[in-house]
């Protein structure tokens, strides 16, 4: 019923010329206690050698079980129930299993998420790296040894011969990533599977990790299979994109055409719902997909997408399954849409267009002065040594927030963001220095000396969907909890009319009252959490990364739902995120972090155009763009965060800075910078002078004669309305000409 | 006058229809959990596979047994008959006609009703004693895995050293005459029982602070019921005289109890220290909650599934320290029905007859086995969502 998708340059099937691999209308089945679930279904797509293919979707779209039924990984419930899988021409489902084994890790290699959980914590990485050409090619130790030490260097880690000596858990995070992928090289393979290869690291080391990864097609002739969830890595690394949506692919072709000129309303919905660099919370909001994904085995007839597509059309939509079509004017591009000829891919959904009024921030709620927060690390309790060291989570942070901004602090892991919010939240209190809420000081007051007044006018929303509700609990009574806690309303009736008020303030149905967490999803969980943080009319709300751990489209939905509330409390929030295109759609002012430092401060336009702190631009450049209309400075930081148990001297970012060499007299490396006044509140950790800063060019730019245009078909038209294909988007806010 | 024999078929087909109150047990209480499965959560989904069937099917079994041993048994598990002394199975007793079905043992006793009166011992002590050591194990291991630093390093400790003592040692001690004779057990019945008293009174006191309508109530009727059973169990007042415990099986208790919270203790403790590093925990602590709150409400609840299959196990592994004391001879009276004593008793005449050993023996194997099923299909269930 479906057209596989070809490479219409396909020559005559052969082992050395032909397609790496061909899947063709796969269907893969969990069989469970409910009976059998569908998790992919009708799945086509061909990969050329030294092509790379980007697989992409949403959680639960069954991206993952591809890669896990190329490999023929599925665990014992999980069964191919159709279509046909061709590995260099061969069909996998009639090899033997001495023959899969054998394709296995030797020309298919697979790079999952966890790197740590890819190596064996036991063994010295050179010996688990050594066993791959001594167990494929059978070849002597030293000629093993000698392939490894050459894999270790090509994958760029620093001195490879140590490298080779230490236990996988003597490296850090990025370290291991490159460990696994020189592995999964070593065997030369003709076919890499990455699964989320760089979710569970920090922008920076992704950056580089995607360096790596790019560059492999060209230099080893790898073909690749890519599976992300976020659509900016993907158009940095791959030629050719699927989208996948409740087990289906729905859109599959090259870059260029899915990225400007999608035809199926999902990947247009995606594109959306993601901040990118045009998107402003107040003249263009996001549009986040309503509903959500179906479950497996309630999957609507026709369309998957149907219910949730505002170009529905009853009879059309959801008369028969829906095969993939190709888009005319296009090379290999396929949409699983029945009506993308018909649709007017620039209209907005109704209702969706809506312009919010700057809010303008008021008096100063929340001033931080000098403060500082140190650990003592070390020492057993039992038998109490003496010898301790001290950790600088937080080294002099100054700034302030007024009402109803929106302040983000943006850093990767370690640059003690989540202690900063522990001091402010009264979990952990101050070292040194002040904080001020209101008129009161509430540094050193920890939280069970607190008055109510001042713990429910500070609240937090958290970081993790599936940790943040009690599961033994039901959401209605998590809420109540709450109140009660905060004094609000006299008695249970009260306070239960109050809670329902705050399910109808957070867009949830009123019968949610008495679920369990585990019945909803991440996106309501969120929601949740969200309600309790402003249950007691917070005047701070402390957001650490609220929607990082969410789906694209429900992520739109989550944040927009924030700024909503935002804007009718007149809340102050502190937004922590490592994410800088969600931080410049939603922030006013924007604090960057590095090892317990402020590096840089000043309101988002500043932040976001030169001059720029060093740390900032390799930010901004390592940050993957879903638009190919962007041009980015490329920037990619060497080695990793240092740890705050042993930090450098002197400036904190001077180990990975490129600048270095711009600073006369070695100061970097001996003095901690001082802040640097750049005008208008905009200030600095730096010891660049102002010419150099002035020479600092915008890390992100468009290309005004954008390629993509080149050879539109006539029938995308040139809209000037907020739709992303086929219209030049227009200078983001807050980029200045310089 | 010869002792009349009946057949090994009427044997086992009397054996099983003397079960009669146990299989329409039975027969209901499973036939409702199949019926309402979907409804019963985790016990409910212990029916989707064979080894949970099992499992509860035998614990059940024994539970029913306990319940109706008076209807069970045909003969008192005291009286002797002096002309049934050793006699093998089937054994007709000429004054009643009723039949020793597993024969008679040493002191012409009735082995089937003493197999049967046996497991209401078991069925008590062991699953009380569980339940006191889980309380005492919880209270202690909250706070220890909570707040960690002095607090834990001084009850692990503790811990530690109840636990590197040999446990039969620590029995000889504890149920020697000697130390019978002193204050110490009823010291430390009276330390133990004190902790659900405490334990419910912080869990409701924690929760319904702000809200006194529910607290008294709730606090109320802990401390009545509470000092009520206290009152009998450690000092042998009750004022009703309902609630009374044998010095003896008192002994027991204790000694149980003492050595099988360290575990509890330690199994809590490490959950505590995994689950308080959760953002809902971090959440209730932003909203001023107090420690003791986040430990019985927030964390306790998650911490509930490896606990309910610890106490499974823990429960098996009682009912066989139990039988260990009996058949030293420790604690129970000599004479008790009891499993351990039963095989003690019959492990003496091992050589000329081995049937007043195999009942007791195999009742106690099945009852763990059937307890250790229970708790591997829980573990196993509750895993899968």
């Amino acid at each position: 019923m479906n057209e596989a998708v070809r490479n219409p340059a396909k020559p005559t099937p052969g082992p050395t010329k032909g397609p790496i691999i061909e899947i063709e209308n796969l269907s893969i089945s969990f069989f469970t206690r409910k009976g059998e679930i569908p998790a992919v279904m009708d799945f086509s797509c061909t990969v050329m050698p030294g092509e790379a293919m980007g697989i992409v979707g949403e959680s639960g779209c069954g991206k993952s079980t591809v890669s896990l039924g190329i490999m023929r990984d599925l665990s014992n419930i999980g069964k191919i129930v159709g279509g046909k899988i061709k590995f260099q021409g061969k069909d996998m489902g009639e090899l033997s299993d001495e023959e899969l084994r054998s394709i296995r890790g030797n020309k298919i290699a697979m790079i999952y998420q966890e790197p740590m959980a890819s190596l064996n914590p036991a063994m010295k990485v050179g010996q688990q790296l050594m066993e791959v050409p001594l167990i494929h090619d059978k070849v002597s130790k030293e000629e093993a040894y000698k392939r490894a030490l050459d894999m270790v260097r090509s994958v760029k880690l620093p001195d490879p011969e140590r490298m080779m000596r230490s236990y996988p858990h003597q490296l850090s995070g990025g370290q291991q990533q490159r460990i696994v992928i020189a592995m999964a090289l070593l065997s030369k393979p003709a076919l890499l599977l990455l699964d989320e290869p760089t979710t569970a690291l920090d922008v920076t080391v992704e950056a580089g990790i995607v360096d790596l990864v790019k560059g492999l097609g060209e230099k080893f002739g790898t073909s690749m299979i890519f599976v992300s969830h976020n659509l900016g890595l993907i158009l940095e690394t791959c030629d050719r994109i699927t989208v996948m949506y409740s087990g289906e692919a729905v859109e599959t072709g090259k870059i260029k055409d899915v990225f400007d000129r999608m035809r199926h309303p999902y990947t247009q919905g995606l594109f959306r719902s993601i901040p990118l660099p045009g998107a402003d919370k107040n003249s263009r909001p996001l549009i986040s997909i309503p509903g959500q994904l179906p479950l497996p085995h309630e999957r609507p007839k026709g369309c998957n997408f149907g219910p949730r597509c505002h170009h529905f059309v009853e009879g059309v939509c959801n008369a028969a399954e829906i095969p993939m079509i190709e888009v005319a004017g296009h090379e290999g591009h396929f949409s699983r849409c029945v009506r993308f000829n018909e649709i007017d891919w620039e209209a907005l959904p109704p209702g969706a267009k809506k312009v919010n009024e700057r809010v303008m921030p008021g008096a100063p709620v929340l001033k931080i002065e000098d403060l500082r927060k140190y650990y003592r690390v070390g020492g057993s309790e039992v038998f109490g040594s003496s010898e301790g060291r001290v950790v600088k989570a937080n080294e002099t942070i100054s700034f302030m927030a007024r009402e109803s901004e929106t302040v983000a602090i943006v850093g990767e892991s370690g640059c003690g963001k989540s202690t900063l919010a522990k001091v402010l939240l009264g979990l952990e209190t101050a070292s040194a220095g002040t904080v001020t809420l209101g008129n009161t000081e509430i540094q050193s007051t920890g939280i069970d000396k607190r008055s109510v007044d001042t713990v429910s006018s500070i609240q937090m929303v958290f970081q993790n969907p599936f940790d943040t509700l009690n599961p033994s609990h039901s959401v209605g009574s998590q809420i109540i909890r709450t109140l009660e806690k905060f004094n609000v309303g006299k008695t249970v009736a009260d306070r239960r009319k109050r809670m329902l008020e705050l399910l109808d303030l957070v867009k949830l149905p009123r019968a949610f009252e008495t679920r369990k967490p585990r019945q909803l999803s991440g996106g309501q969980k969120q929601r949740i959490g969200v309600a309790r943080a402003f249950a007691g009319d917070a005047k701070v709300v402390v957001a650490d990364e609220p929607v990082s751990a969410l789906d694209v489209s429900v992520q739109a939905a989550v944040t927009e739902l924030l700024m909503d509330i935002q804007r009718k409390n007149k809340t102050t929030m502190l937004f922590i995120s490592h994410d800088l295109s969600v931080v410049r759609y939603i922030a006013d002012r924007v604090v960057v972090m590095y090892l317990g430092y402020i590096v840089e401060q000043g309101t988002t336009d500043q932040i976001f155009a030169p001059p720029y702190h060093p740390y900032t631009e390799a930010l901004l450049s390592a940050i993957p763009i879903a638009d190919t209309s962007v041009v980015k400075k490329h920037i990619v930081l060497e080695g990793d965060i240092p740890s705050a148990m042993n930090p450098p001297s002197g400036c904190p970012f001077q180990t990975r800075c490129g600048y270095k060499k711009l600073v006369p007299d070695n100061l970097c490396e001996t003095k901690v910078p001082p802040v640097k006044h750049l005008g208008d509140g905009h200030m600095s950790l730096c010891w660049l002078s102002d010419d150099v800063l002035a020479k600092m060019e915008p890390v992100i730019k468009f290309d005004k004669e954008h390629a993509a245009h080149e050879g539109m078909p006539d029938d995308a038209s040139h809209g000037d309305g907020p739709g992303f294909a086929g219209t030049p988007p227009k200078r983001p806010r807050g980029k200045r000409p310089s | 006058m010869p002792v009349q024999y009946i057949s090994g078929f009427t044997v086992v087909f009397e054996v099983l229809s003397r079960f009669w109150p146990v299989w329409i047990a039975l027969v209901i209480v499973m036939g409702a959990s199949f019926a309402y499965k979907k409804k019963l959560a985790l016990y409910g989904q212990l029916f989707d596979s064979g080894v949970g069937i099992v499992g509860v099917g035998i614990c059940l079994f024994w539970l029913f047994t306990a319940i109706f041993a008076a209807t069970i048994s045909p003969f008192d598990p005291l009286a002797q008959i002096p002309i049934m002394k050793d006699v093998l199975p089937g054994a007709v007793e000429p004054q009643s006609g009723l039949t020793y079905l597993f024969g008679g043992d040493k002191l012409a006793r009735d082995v089937f009703s003493r197999m049967v009166y046996g497991s209401q011992i078991v069925l008590i002590i062991a699953p009380a004693a569980t339940g006191f050591a889980l309380m005492v194990g919880i209270t202690l291991g909250l706070p220890a895995g909570y707040y960690g630093g002095k607090i834990d390093t001084v009850l692990s400790f503790l811990a530690n050293l109840v636990l590197a003592f040999p446990v039969i040692l620590l029995f000889y001690l504890l149920v020697t005459p000697g130390i019978m004779d002193t204050p110490i057990p009823y010291g430390m019945a009276g330390v133990f029982f004190l902790f659900p008293i405490i334990f419910f009174s912080v869990l409701f006191w924690t929760r319904y602070k702000n809200r006194p309508d529910r607290l008294y109530i709730l606090l109320g009727i802990t401390l009545i019921l509470g000092g009520w059973i206290y009152l009998g169990l450690v000092f042998d007042k009750d004022p009703l005289h309902i609630v009374h415990i044998d010095p003896n099986q008192l002994n027991i208790f204790v000694a149980v109890v003492f050595a099988s919270s360290p575990g509890v203790f330690r199994i809590v403790r490490g959950l505590v220290m995994d689950i308080k590093t959760r953002d809902y925990v971090a959440a209730a602590q932003t909203r001023g909650e107090s420690p003791w709150y986040i430990m019985l409400w927030e964390i306790l609840p998650n911490a509930r599934g490896p606990l309910i299959v610890d106490a499974c196990l823990r429960i098996g592994y009682t009912t066989i320290l139990l039988g260990t004391l009996g058949y030293f001879g420790l604690g129970l009276a000599p004479e008790s029905p009891d499993w351990g004593t039963a095989i003690k008793d019959a492990s003496r005449l091992l050589r000329s007859f081995i049937h007043p050993a195999l009942p007791p023996t195999i009742a106690l194997m099945s009852f763990v086995l059937g307890l250790n099923l229970l708790a591997d299909s829980l573990r196993e269930q509750s895993m899968k969502d």
